[in-house]
């Protein structure tokens, strides 16, 4: 299509790209002091939004996570409408969702064979859930629109009124007016807060913005649950393709019976296979969470310093690296997996 | 020295960088895989799916001990 035509269409798109560029500069160095980039506050652990059901706070992971979710089951229940109505032949959004899942099955198919029908629903659904929270933590409001509150470290920034939307005062942050001389604040320049009057006097004078959402990955929990997911899923293909006979790969007992020393040798790697089982544990979650994290943290401390030429290319760089990262997520676990229902082989022929 | 805070400040910094000295050894290690990984792609290229699989997947392992020192130095700077 792009070939064919529209070569007017593209000269639309380069003034439009041009005017954005033009907008960010002069919001970066010429405009007022409230359109500046502030530079990012990093928190490790995820903070609560206030939302609480009972007595469990909902932190703002969690509600990226539940806005994946959803967007997951829109997506799902499309397809499903699609199917139903019985047209043979996709096009545009359920092109690519074939696309997505026929790469999916053919990874599936190559790694596991014949387990690959009751092994794939696992890794593909870790696929399109990692996928589909790190495309969506990139868009813009993402960790820049929350509330304001009183910065704990004591360096902040001023809050300054923009606008009334009813009962909700819309505030941002002002890098004109720096509270303190180290400057280190709230992500992005604009936070909302739920004024009654009753808290109106209680408002912050060093601010930071706690935003309403923050990417899942970016929580450590996100990852640990996929990974214990995985591990432990492993453990239930290997005992459904090989029988309780699956946990002589950890306790290699009749070995240490029958073997002699190579028996007792057998028997210590069996106790390494358990800490390796652990191991995957960690470097699942800890892989992901470190390269989303590390992402934010590049994307947002590099948009503050240079804010105009340099940040695209980093987004285009997330979106590789989120594409990147669920499949590797996606690879690892069809890996594994398939590897607990092929068994041991080698030990067998001893 | 006169500074206490300061200086613990100025030592975590060093290191966290320290820290990342790990990522010399897993970009060795990435770049060994996507080498090793395009020469073999080259000689049989209609293996190439298989090799590019297992390629990444190296490279995932490798890449995981970079991504270990990453979390090691933000916790240095942002936790401890």
């Amino acid at each position: 299509m792009s070939e064919a035509k529209p070569k007017k269409r593209f000269g639309v798109k380069r003034w439009i790209i041009l005017g954005l560029f033009a907008v960010g500069i002069y919001a970066a160095f010429i405009g007022p002091s409230i359109l500046k980039p502030v530079s990012p506050v990093v928190v490790l652990p995820a903070e609560p939004t206030g939302l609480r059901i009972g007595s469990f706070q909902i932190t703002n992971t969690i509600l990226a996570t539940l806005l994946a979710d959803l967007i997951l089951i829109l997506m799902a229940i499309g397809v499903y409408r699609f199917i139903k109505s019985g047209q043979l032949v996709p096009s545009g959004f359920y092109n690519t969702f074939e696309a997505i899942f026929e790469f999916m099955w053919n990874s599936v198919e190559g790694t596991a064979g014949k387990w690959a029908k009751r092994i794939f629903p696992i890794p593909a659904t870790i696929f399109l859930l990692v996928l589909v929270a790190n495309m969506v933590k990139l868009v813009p409001g993402f960790e820049s629109i929350g509330q304001i509150e009183q910065s704990p470290s004591g360096e902040g920034y001023a809050p300054v009124k923009l606008l009334q939307l009813g009962g909700l005062e819309v505030l941002t942050v002002d890098k004109g007016q720096p509270v303190t001389l180290i400057t280190a604040t709230g992500e992005t320049a604009s936070g909302n807060i739920k004024a009654t009057t009753g808290e109106a006097e209680a408002l912050c004078t060093i601010c930071e913005v706690v935003p309403f959402l923050r990417g899942s990955a970016t929580d450590l929990n996100f990852p640990l649950a996929l990974a214990l997911i995985t591990v432990v899923m492993t453990q239930v293909y290997g005992v459904m393709a090989l029988g309780p006979g699956y946990f002589s790969k950890f306790l290699p007992v009749k070995q240490l019976v029958s073997g002699g020393i190579f028996g007792l040798i057998n028997f210590v790697v069996g106790i390494l296979e358990i800490i390796l089982e652990i191991a995957k544990i960690l470097s699942f979650s800890f892989r992901l969470f470190g390269n989303i994290f590390a992402g934010v943290i590049l994307l947002s401390i590099l948009g503050a310093l240079l804010p105009v030429v340099i940040p695209p290319g980093l987004y285009i760089f997330e979106v590789f690296f989120g594409a990147i990262q669920a499949y590797v997520f996606f690879l690892l676990a069809t890996v594994f997996i398939s590897g607990a229902t092929a068994g041991h082989h080698g030990d067998e022929q001893h | 020295m006169n500074d206490p805070v300061a200086f613990v400040t100025a030592l975590k910094l060093l290191g966290a960088g320290m820290a990342m000295m790990g990522a010399i050894g897993a970009g060795v290690g990435v770049g060994l895989a996507a080498s090793g990984g395009v020469q073999a792609m080259g000689r049989n290229p209609d293996a190439a799916g298989i090799i590019q699989t297992n390629m990444i997947l190296g490279m995932a392992f490798a890449e995981a001990v970079a991504i270990y020192a990453l979390v090691v130095a933000l916790i240095i700077i942002f936790v401890a």
